[in-house]
């Protein structure tokens, strides 16, 4: 599907200004759920976000190139689309310029569908849109420039700001909109207690297809 | 090129925005003209200017819409989780590269006995991504963070050295992508210098001069050389990359003076020439050379890109001892080789296939990218 004015800026933003990523094992996208110590009442009411389904359950399907591909062609596609094999589920992202961003995007994505799945309306994602609903009168109010610097001004992760802020001006685009913050993963990891496994609960139940 | 249908044009004016229209010559569809669109946007409102932004996204459409590559117009490439600065006179990093340099780099991670250090030379380093995203890579993997990594890069063309070291100040010090050479606790060097790698000098200067990294042996020798015919490089290569592109990044056949002992000016032999001289195809005239080298500095590891499935079987060969310019050596003697596709890392099929009485794996799916060679007893 065309999103021609889904806005990823927030996204692209978010993925430049990560500091210290050096210091982290980057072969580690799984357990990334991290609350700042400091949690607000807002940010207290967000399940955390579910973790990625192991790689084993992953299928990246690899948009084939017609063409030779290498030095004699210079394309900025950076699409990248993965099936979920237990339940048949597909999620594409070309929100960022980066493969690798859009990869992690992508299972960001996969891990908030099964979660949604498994949890109905206590998901992340169902709560993260009541809060939003909740909030969008004021946010009305507030000019986007100044509210961008609210949110960057705020710590980023389990922000609700940075969500809200990264679907401002998305389409009808629910898992955009959500995929903001799941970007800031590359944070402190620290263990996560009761929401770990629910993604997997549902992950071996099959034959839902869903597409965008 | 086939002309694109009026009807597509009409439907990105009124489903995207007549600047999405302005894009699709360029773009080619729907999809790429509406991404590459938002991301100039998106550029426009994330740096700052005394010119009003509607007319830098008007300006920046207008030069992408005339064919510059977006890398260009934009100025930075993203790479694994690097930021790549690109300047036209150096050529933009390839999605395949990034491919085999995470995967080259998580081989390394893995195959490393935790009180070793790891040398690395990069020929042909261009913007530096290579060496720039391995020396990432391996510091964020925690079998490889702690042990020291001496990574050096080469290349003939002063703009692309200089861009090298400023995409390292850049993920260094700007975008924190890096720590500092300094830091506590880690510990790396990583150089660039330009060099001529068919000059007879290159490599007694990288082993008396030490400009080798440093170490007791070269863990791994990488390259990207350029590996297009001139042939191809006017009927098979996209025009942006025509246009816009350095050839001397693409096409082999800028460093012929040094293959001409008697002294004459073969300055204006046609490249097809230069290659009989070399004794290889006019696009395989590097990896005659990068043999030599690695014949020289007899390096643990070897992987070179490659143009294709072909130029892949050519240059397993050549390493493996046929072909070349017989200098006598049997640098591909004791090496395992492999050859991999677009994606190395995707799909294992246990793929294998014979070439010069060796078995040869192949990994990953997509076209043939890259050569990897592979001793571990060095
Ligand atoms: C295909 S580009 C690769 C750049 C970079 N490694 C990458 O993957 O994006 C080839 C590079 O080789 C350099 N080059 C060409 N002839 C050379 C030579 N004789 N010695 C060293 N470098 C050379 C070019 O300047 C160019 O930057």
């Amino acid at each position: 599907m065309l999103r021609p004015f889904a806005s990823s800026r927030a996204l692209f933003r978010s993925a430049g200004t990560i500091r210290n990523d050096y210091v982290l094992p980057s072969a580690n996208p799984g357990l990334r759920h991290s609350f700042s110590t400091s949690v607000t009442l807002q940010k207290k009411q967000l399940p955390p976000r579910p973790k990625h389904p192991p790689e084993s359950e992953i299928e990246e399907s690899f948009l084939k190139g017609s063409g030779p591909g290498g030095q004699k062609i210079n394309k900025t596609n950076s699409a990248v689309q993965i099936k979920h094999l237990p339940t048949g589920i597909v999620v594409k992202s070309q929100a960022t310029r980066s493969r690798t961003q859009n990869r992690k995007i992508a299972r960001d994505l996969l891990a908030l569908k099964l979660d949604e799945l498994a949890n109905g309306p206590q998901s992340r994602a169902a709560v993260v849109s009541e809060v939003k609903k909740k909030r969008a009168a004021s946010r009305a109010k507030k000019s986007r420039r100044k509210y961008r610097k609210l949110a960057e001004s705020q710590d980023d992760e389990g922000s609700i700001a940075e969500e809200a802020e990264g679907g401002e001006d998305v389409e009808g685009g629910e898992w955009e909109e959500i995929s903001a913050d799941s970007v800031e993963e590359v944070k402190a990891e620290t263990e996560e207690p009761q929401f770990l496994d629910r993604a997997k609960v549902q992950s071996t139940e099959s034959s839902i297809t869903k597409n965008k | 090129m086939p002309r694109l249908p009026p009807s597509l044009f009409w439907r990105a004016r009124r489903e995207i925005s007549p600047l999405a229209a302005q894009l699709l010559p360029a773009c080619r569809d729907l999809e790429s003209a509406a991404n590459e669109l938002r991301w100039i946007r998106e550029h426009v409102q994330d740096t700052k200017s005394a010119i009003p932004n509607t007319l830098r996204v008007w300006k920046l459409v207008d030069k992408r819409a005339r064919g510059v590559p977006l890398q260009y117009v934009l100025g930075t490439q993203p790479f694994g989780d690097l930021e790549i600065k690109c300047r036209p006179g150096v050529l933009i990093p390839r999605p395949e590269t990034e491919a085999y340099t995470l995967y080259l780099a998580s081989i390394l991670s893995h195959s490393q006995p935790p009180t070793h250090s790891l040398s690395i030379l990069d020929l042909c380093t261009g913007t530096g991504c290579i060496p720039l995203l391995l020396l990432h890579s391996l510091l964020t993997n925690p079998s490889t963070r702690d042990i020291p990594i001496h990574i050096h890069g080469v290349d003939i063309s002063p703009h692309a050295v200089a861009l090298a070291r400023e995409n390292q100040a850049h993920n260094t010090a700007v975008l924190h992508h890096l720590p500092p050479p300094s830091s506590s606790g880690v510990r790396y060097t990583l150089d660039f210098t330009q060099q001529d790698i068919f000059s007879p000098a290159f490599v007694p200067n990288f082993l008396l001069q030490d400009l080798r990294p440093k170490g007791p042996a070269l863990d791994l020798l990488v390259s990207n050389p350029p590996y297009i015919s001139p042939r191809d490089f006017a009927t098979a290569t996209a025009r942006a990359v025509r246009n816009y592109e350095p050839r001397l990044a693409l096409v082999p056949g800028h460093q012929r003076h040094h293959l001409s002992s008697d002294g004459s000016s073969p300055e204006n032999e046609e490249d097809e020439e230069f290659g009989q001289r070399y004794g290889c195809r006019p696009e395989d005239i590097f990896y005659t050379r990068l043999r030599e080298v690695a014949a020289a500095l007899r390096p643990r590891r070897v992987l070179v890109e490659v143009g294709g499935w072909e130029q892949a079987q050519r240059v397993v060969g050549l390493f493996l001892g046929g072909g070349g310019s017989g200098s006598g050596d049997d640098a591909g003697g004791n090496y395992e080789v492999e050859i991999w596709r677009d994606e190395p890392a995707a799909g294992d099929r246990g793929e294998k296939v014979e070439i010069a009485g060796r078995e040869v794996a192949v990994r990953g799916v997509g076209k043939g990218r890259a050569v990897y060679l592979c001793n571990d007893d060095v």
